[in-house]
């Protein structure tokens, strides 16, 4: 699903985001990449999803090597990727249900399409009847689930979480964690970033750590080592 | 055409979800259009002014008390012949008695009719001859003293407010040269007042736009109803300033019927009445474009995402 050969980045001529990182994610895997602040883990997820162009190196995703994708093309890669964030990033003027629908009207989907798969994702989030809600009437949990709702109302192959628990009590980072296994288990390829020691340990699955921009470790049912 | 259908809907949205932003804007552009809509009203009564006074000139040619109306008539008829003639006006005894006792002259000289029998009139026939532009009545005045019309011509008084039309023409031309740079430097306030407004809008809704970007939306799907919301701003703008303008216009209309008297009037009510689409649809126009220029500058850095 992922291929990164020799990636390299720098915002600065003295400070690397991310050295020589090779990593390889196979469909269907649940992949959890750790490391500390300032390690290179947001670097990895701007460069997956076309925020960020890389020095040297290759990104193949689904067979497409976006290291050179020109700027019209961004809006094809990211339609074809969900990806959630630690700030949730909704729309604040658009309902739960404008906010969901939002990502498929981009897309081009006829609006019978968008009503129908709507209505079933957010019965998978467990948001029915919280349709015509704005995101500031709801809980951070919510406001999360809604956002992993939109990432996935396209059905992407490949789904990037960039520290989705970091703003959530542990009670609803448990609920995160477990709608996302959900999801993987369903055939999507996840790829979960987070520094949450507990969320990774609990997963037991392939852990990637990152520090100081290298790969320093990459085990199969790892656990989170810093 | 889906597409389209949703940019529209997103714009509508955008404008009404972003009611306080929306009320900003479109108050800034509400104090540019009333301004531009003012400068508009200041020229016509400038103009209207300076025809009202040059309406008031006339040549008045009294007639000699033996001369009949045919005569009259004719030479009515050879003033209105005149290519330099606008108008010509005969005015009867009787008219002008009246004229006499209507104009705002004391009771005493009133009272000097009183020594005539009533079916007496001591005025004669009189014309008001008016030209096309002032440098005529010289040719006017010479045609009355010909030989051929000293039997009927008694005197001519030629009512001349030259030198007051001379003067409102020299400050007109005064007040053109200078509201051309008054209306540039205007311009160039409201462009940039209005391009500051917008820039300031699209910022406080950047993270929007990122996120829309995030989300896989294309730059033409996130730009289009950002363009459309400045239209809606202009439209809003200029539809608030007509809703204010027309009811102040009623209101201040009676106290202009009476600034001149005769045919030349004042008239805001009807000028704006008649020429309503030029002036605002213009406006809206301008506007529109002006905002579309300054949306299209101002979200371009928060595309790149």
């Amino acid at each position: 699903m992922i291929k990164i050969n020799n990636l390299t980045k720098n915002y600065d001529k003295e400070v690397f985001a991310l050295r020589d990182v090779n990593l390889y994610v196979k469909p269907g895997e649940f992949i959890s990449v750790v490391g500390q602040s300032g390690s290179g883990k947001s670097t990895l997820v701007k460069l997956v999803i076309a925020e960020e162009k890389a020095d040297s190196g290759e990104i193949v995703i689904g067979g497409w090597n976006i290291t050179k994708i020109k700027n019209q093309e961004v809006p094809t890669l990211r339609r074809q990727l969900g990806v959630i964030f630690q700030d949730f990033k909704l729309l604040p003027k658009k309902t739960v249900l404008e906010n969901v629908a939002f990502a498929m009207e981009a897309c081009g989907f006829s609006s019978d399409e968008i009503k129908k798969t709507v209505g079933q994702i957010l019965s998978l989030v467990g948001l029915k009847g919280k349709e015509s809600r704005y995101p500031h009437q709801l809980s951070g949990g919510e406001q999360q689930r809604v956002a992993i709702a939109r990432s996935m109302v396209h059905k992407p192959k490949l789904l990037v979480a960039d520290e989705p628990t970091g703003n959530l009590d542990s009670i609803n980072t448990r609920e995160i964690v477990d709608l996302l296994r959900k999801i993987n288990r369903l055939g999507t390829t996840v790829v979960l970033v987070t520094h949450n020691r507990d969320v990774v340990n609990n997963l037991r699955e392939r852990v990637v750590t990152l520090d100081n921009g290298y790969i320093i470790s990459d085990q199969t049912q790892g656990r989170y080592l810093l | 055409m889906r597409n389209l259908f949703r940019i529209f809907k997103f714009a509508i949205q955008g404008f009404f979800r972003n009611f306080w932003l929306s009320v900003v804007t479109v108050t800034m552009m509400l104090m540019a259009v009333l301004s531009v809509t003012l400068l508009i009203s200041f020229d016509y009564i400038k103009q209207t002014t300076i025809e009202g006074v040059e309406q008031k000139i006339d040549v008045l040619i009294s007639i000699k008390p033996e001369v009949s109306s045919d005569q009259v008539e004719n030479l009515a008829n050879d003033l209105d012949d005149l290519a330099e003639v606008k108008k010509v006006r005969i005015i009867t005894p009787d008219e002008n008695r009246e004229i006499f006792i209507q104009s705002n002259l004391d009771d005493k000289t009133r009272e000097a009719l009183d020594i005539f029998e009533e079916n007496e009139n001591p005025f004669n026939y009189s014309l008001t001859v008016q030209a096309y532009n002032l440098d005529q009545y010289s040719v006017i005045l010479n045609f009355v003293k010909d030989n051929k019309y000293n039997d009927l011509v008694e005197e001519t008084m030629h009512r001349d407010y030259s030198i007051f039309v001379s003067k409102i023409n020299d400050l007109s031309i005064l007040v053109n040269r200078y509201s051309w740079y008054i209306v540039l430097i205007f311009i160039l306030i409201s462009i940039i007042v209005i391009f500051n407004t917008i820039r300031i809008s699209i910022y406080s809704r950047r993270n929007e736009i990122s996120i829309m970007k995030l989300v896989g939306a294309s730059n033409w799907f996130v730009r289009t109803p950002f363009l459309l919301e400045g239209v809606f701003y202009a439209l809003a703008s200029v539809l608030i300033a007509m809703a204010i303008f027309y009811p102040v216009l009623n209101f201040i209309q009676p106290s202009l019927n009476s600034y001149f008297q005769g045919e030349q009037v004042i008239n805001l009510v009807s000028y704006f009445g008649e020429h309503w689409l030029w002036i605002f649809g213009l406006q809206f126009i301008v506007l529109s474009f002006l905002n579309i220029i300054s949306t299209a500058v101002a979200i371009r850095r928060y595309l790149k995402v």
